[in-house]
């Protein structure tokens, strides 16, 4: 059953995909886009229902194995896009950037083994529902900021030019992508506190710079470093742009590397 | 240049929001040099967090930002708040490794510590036992919940119970014991030297269990000096690895008992007479390896980086106030070019 709602999800997302490729600035680009914004809902609905149905067959939700950390992500990802596009309007020309993204984590989900995986006892807490809900809109929202971000960068090409051309000037968007990335900041930083007050009631101490922590905090620190050089810098957006793509590269590493290599005992999902 | 110019001078260089900037990126260098070699994260973690804070507290004295923006205001303090408490943190607390026979009253000693210069141990008043744990496994030896049965004296001279483990500890005089997956059983002997009357116990704790099944026995040294070595006689599987299941003592409880070349096997209530006095194996109990921490910081650490999250979200969401989104929405295209801002009028973000 699980499967069975998934696919045709998966199906719409790849879909919006297509119709973020066929948008443009033209009238019938516009209604291309807003087509996609609807396959993305309609997609989100599918995909909501078969998590619903995996949860209540394994009695826990997608907190364990690499598949389920892969399909949340997917769908959280998807969802904060989603709905930042039904409020921002301008947004809905970045699935072009944001959907490719969302795409390599599906088609990575694919590949990953699906069998049910053990729910620790330190996941009994509602710490771990705040936690991830916390880092889920970090991820996506820093994936709004990029996708904007993203957008700047091509519109270097002349394709990318003509494509985006009904999209605002640069500093309008290089301002939205400040403004997301300003929201993801908070809610990392309310996600590592999270995260500490989880590892002191698990395991007897709050930080110990394990690799899962380090490279948060060190992605934390790049978004930092990013926000305060826009302020000080005055940077052009494009060059805040690419260090916002520096942030979630890391976040990105972070979220799905270390977690699914690290030995030691703090290893998110596994 | 006068003296008050030169200290202006100073705090404006303090201050710089590029300096910050640089020492972010230090920061990042010496968490990756820390990482790599934990010998130097302390003073290099030590010094960043100086230089940081030295920063932070000159621009909150000398930018003007910091008096128009309240919020700002308040997540600067409270990151400076943050450093403080986690610097007296590691200074004052007390972090360590225990192992506690069930039914044996924890005296204070800890088998491992790692104490901050400035902690002023209160571990001998933390005086508490535990009754014994029922832990549950999944297939594959996946470890469950932990419900391990503690009690103590309370302050009124009145017996108190609890069950603790995974995300509840035991919390005795600002000393947080956590349960551990490090556990075992634990045969419990007497000690009588030859011709004295008084009588020494003693638990051997086993390796940790299931952990180490295979590997059932240790050394232990009596008080007379004798090497012998003891297992648990039955090699019994005692949680089935194909199917669920719970931690639970051995039906058969008899060990063996290794003195040189010579070998006994004993039941409970057995004894053996050595050299130097008899060994009375007295029972089979449980052991449990608890954690403890202690940080006086922990609450407010929690309030200030909270209240620093919290306080920097207000201070975006009154600025983004000011500019509606629409507005952002609203700027003409018209291409790449204008990056300057000029079409779309911007604030400074974070600074006068």
């Amino acid at each position: 059953m699980e499967a069975l709602l998934l696919w045709p999800a998966l199906g719409c997302y790849a879909l919006a995909g297509v119709a973020a490729i066929a948008g443009g600035p033209q009238a019938a680009g516009v209604v291309r886009q807003h087509a996609g914004l609807a396959l993305l809902l309609t997609g989100l609905a599918l995909h909501t229902l078969s998590i619903a149905t995996r949860w209540q067959a394994l009695g826990h939700g997608p907190f364990t194995t690499l598949y389920e950390i892969l399909t949340s992500n997917i769908w959280s990802l998807t969802l904060v896009f989603a709905l930042a596009s039904v409020r921002v309007r301008a947004l809905r020309p970045t699935a072009l950037v944001v959907l490719p993204l969302i795409g390599v984590l599906a088609a990575w989900m694919l590949w990953a083994d699906a069998g049910p995986g053990h729910f620790p006892p330190t996941y009994h807490t509602a710490l771990l529902y705040i936690h991830t809900a916390l880092g889920k809109l970090f991820l996506g929202l820093l994936l709004v900021a990029v996708g904007v971000s993203g957008v700047i960068g091509m519109r270097r090409t002349a394709a990318g030019a003509a494509h985006f051309a009904a999209m605002p000037n640069d500093a309008a968007l290089g301002e939205l992508a400040f403004r997301f990335a300003a929201a993801a900041f908070v809610f990392e930083s309310l996600m590592l506190i999270a995260g500490a007050t989880w590892a002191q009631d698990a395991w007897g101490r709050y930080w110990a710079w394990d690799p899962l922590e380090t490279w948060a905090f060190l992605t934390w620190l790049a978004l930092a470093f990013t926000l305060h050089a826009r302020a000080s810098l005055r940077q052009r957006p494009g060059v805040y742009g690419a260090l916002l793509g520096v942030v979630f590269v890391l976040a990105f590493l972070t979220f799905f590397g270390v977690p699914f290599v690290s030995l030691s005992p703090h290893k998110g999902a596994v | 240049m006068q003296q008050p110019a030169l200290i202006a001078a100073l705090l404006a260089r303090l201050a710089s929001t590029r300096l910050t900037l640089v020492l972010l990126g230090v920061f990042a260098a010496a968490v990756a040099a820390g990482y790599r070699d934990e010998s130097i994260a302390p003073v290099a973690l030590t010094l960043v967090f100086g230089a940081l804070a030295l920063n932070l507290l000159a621009a909150v004295a000398v930018r003007p930002v910091f008096r128009r923006h309240v919020p700002l205001l308040v997540v600067h303090l409270a990151l400076f708040a943050v450093v403080v408490l986690v610097g007296l943190g590691k200074l004052t607390r007390l972090q360590g490794r225990i192992e506690l026979t069930q039914g044996v009253p924890f005296d204070g000693t800890l088998i491992e510590t790692d104490a901050g210069p400035w902690h002023r141990s209160l571990l001998p008043q933390a005086v508490f036992l535990h009754d014994g744990f029922d832990i549950e496994y999944a297939p594959g030896l996946k470890r469950g919940r932990t419900r391990n049965a503690v009690r103590w004296i309370d302050t009124a001279g009145r017996e108190q119970r609890a069950v603790i483990g995974d995300h509840e500890p035991l919390v005795l005089h600002g000393y947080r014991f956590y349960t551990t997956p490090n556990k075992g059983f634990a045969p419990l002997f007497t000690w009588q030297p030859a011709g004295a009357r008084a009588v020494v116990q003693g638990a051997v704790h086993l390796p940790s269990y299931p952990a180490q099944q295979l590997q059932q026995a240790r050394a232990w040294t009596l008080p007379d000096g004798t090497e012998v070595w003891i297992k648990l006689a039955s090699e019994d599987v005692l949680i089935d690895p194909e199917r669920a299941g719970a931690f639970q003592l051995p039906r058969v409880k008899d060990v063996v008992v290794r003195v040189g070349e010579q070998r006994h096997e004993l039941r409970v209530g057995d004894s053996v007479e050595l050299a130097g006095g008899r060994l009375h194996y007295a029972g089979l109990r449980t052991w449990m390896g608890y954690r403890v921490f202690h940080d006086w910081t922990l609450p407010w650490l929690l309030v200030a980086s909270t209240l620093a999250a919290l306080a920097l979200g207000l201070h975006f969401w009154l600025r983004f106030r000011q500019q509606p989104w629409s507005a952002v929405e609203a700027a003409p295209s018209r291409g790449t070019g204008d990056e300057s801002g000029a079409a779309l009028v911007l604030r400074a973000p974070l600074e006068s």
